[in-house]
């Protein structure tokens, strides 16, 4: 039977609120799981020390340190990108060029470009790797043996992302000063220098505070999506179908903190 | 005095419909094996013991200890005490053999630091296995020999009690050592409360076997083959076969 206009209407009504709801769920659902990771610490037997620390630095080594020439070349890129506008615009003032520099690419772009590729390359390759623990079993046997999976699998994870990720900002956000400062000294005549003292002069405690939190805040997020889809994978050919959705929600969530940030920040 | 590994009063399993409750124990030094039809909840009976499913109702003690009155931190600190094999091997496929043997050893602190290494090498040698595998990375293990592996894993840590939800290797790695041969030899001097559900021809039964007869997620009978081969439930007869000879 065809449904009437007025059916279909109240069907839109209810699948909009559907739609509304996932939101405040799934922010829930990720401070319910962050909780059940933060309490697993304080739970953690003394042999698992050796395993965090090993594998905090393990995180910090395969994001930060490896992928160091990725972002600072990237970044070099995306700042030769970000000064053909204001060379099309002639936009010569030093003082302007520092403060688009920090409005525009330091507190916004630079970290969600970050967390993107964090999320694609880190954060994927958490997913698959532990989704494979979960569809080998691999996880459950440590479970039945004492190991707690939150403390042992998650924890480290976190607290590696979150020394990791405002270390790659910092790089791209070098690699964006170097390549816009390169532009500008060719097209502009900027002298390089007064453009880094103006991009520096524009840094203070209180933003550097902000954006670092910001940065923490969507490591944390990454990890969290991407761990905990991983943990609900049942088999092997649930891996493939996780990876894209736990990319698509933690980069959405990443925006949603930064553009919450930007409120606090601007509004 | 011989000690009850595992006690389950008025145990549940979670499934529908809602099963009979059961009592059973196993003590220290026995080996049980589950026997029933597919679908018989053998297998979620393993999963509630090792603490993965919650049961619907019932209380367990495990090692004297009910689980339920127990703090996280405490029941992990339980289940050291407990190996596990389960339908697939669960290694960590990136890891060394040496690495995934030494993870419960390191974790719970059974060996020191520096004795590790020396720990699991003489566990291996024990079980007649060559030393090289040790090195070898798990993902360039063949199936046999990851389920091997998975074995010694839930071994390594001597645990006091085994818990066996898998088809146990049937081949061996080293000439004319089987797992029965295995059993007898390596396991059974570990004195440990065994319990198996590893489908028909896992291990021998013979009539001296005890045995947990399962139907429809509750128990039907437990005792010992000869016993219950003349049991007056026809349910229960059924499931029990063993070697006369």
């Amino acid at each position: 039977m065809a449904a009437t206009p007025s059916t279909r209407g109240w069907r839109s009504i209810e699948s909009l609120g559907q739609a509304t709801r996932q939101l405040p769920e799934g922010v829930l659902e990720e401070l319910d799981f962050l909780a059940v990771v933060l309490m697993s610490a304080g739970s953690m037997p003394r042999g698992e020390w050796p395993f965090l620390i090993q594998h905090v630095w393990q995180q910090i080594y395969f994001t930060a340190v490896r992928q160091a020439y990725l972002f600072t070349a990237v970044g070099a890129i995306i700042g030769v990108l970000t000064a053909f506008p204001l060379i099309v615009f002639r936009i010569e003032d030093p003082h302007l060029l520092g403060r688009i520099m920090h409005i525009m690419m330091y507190h916004q772009l630079n970290p969600i470009l970050a967390t993107l590729f964090v999320a694609g390359l880190s954060g994927a390759a958490i997913t698959a790797e532990l989704g494979e623990l979960r569809a080998n079993q691999a996880i459950e046997h440590l479970v039945a043996m004492g190991v707690n999976p939150h403390s042992f699998f998650v924890l480290p994870r976190l607290a590696g992302m979150a020394v990791s990720l405002p270390i790659l900002v910092l790089w791209l956000n070098i690699g964006v000063t170097v390549g816009a400062a390169t532009m500008l000294s060719l097209y502009q005549n900027v002298p390089p220098t007064v453009f880094f003292r103006m991009c520096l002069a524009e840094l203070n405690l209180g933003s550097l505070a902000l954006t670092g939190g910001m940065v923490v805040m969507q490591a944390i997020h990454v990890i969290l999506v991407q761990t905990s889809r991983a943990f609900r994978v049942g088999a092997y050919v649930d891996i493939p179908r996780t990876l894209p959705s736990a990319f698509a929600r933690s980069f959405i969530g990443c925006l949603i903190i930064t553009l919450l940030f930007s409120l606090v920040r601007y509004g | 005095m011989v000690e009850a590994v595992v006690r389950a009063r008025g145990w549940v399993l979670d499934r529908r419909p809602t099963p009979k409750p059961f009592d059973f124990q196993i003590m220290l030094g026995e080996l049980w094996m589950l026997v029933g039809a597919v679908n018989s909840g053998r297998r979620e009976l393993i999963y509630s013991l090792a603490g993965l499913t919650e049961p619907r109702a019932g209380r367990l003690e495990l090692f004297g200890r009910d689980v339920a009155r127990l703090g996280p931190r405490a029941r992990a600190h339980l289940h050291r005490w407990i190996g596990v094999v389960l339908a697939q091997p669960g290694l960590v496929p990136a890891w060394s053999v040496f690495e995934n043997l030494a993870l419960l050893v390191r974790y719970h602190r059974l060996a020191p630091d520096g004795a590790v290494e020396d720990h699991v090498v003489k566990f291996v040698e024990s079980c007649r296995l060559p030393r090289a595998i040790l090195d070898r990375l798990v993902s360039d293990l063949s199936p046999l020999e990851s389920q091997w592996i998975g074995l010694l894993r839930a071994l390594v840590i001597r645990p006091r009690l085994l818990l066996v939800s898998a088809y146990l290797p049937q081949e061996t790695l080293v000439a004319g050592y089987g797992v029965w041969t295995f059993f007898a030899e390596v396991v059974a001097p570990m004195r440990m409360a065994i319990l198996v559900d590893a489908g028909p021809q896992a291990l021998p039964i013979d009539a001296e076997t005890r045995l947990l007869v399962m139907d429809a997620g509750t128990l039907l009978a437990a005792g010992r083959a000869r016993e219950l081969a003349q049991h007056p439930d026809a349910a229960v007869r059924s499931q029990v076969r063993f070697d006369h000879a």
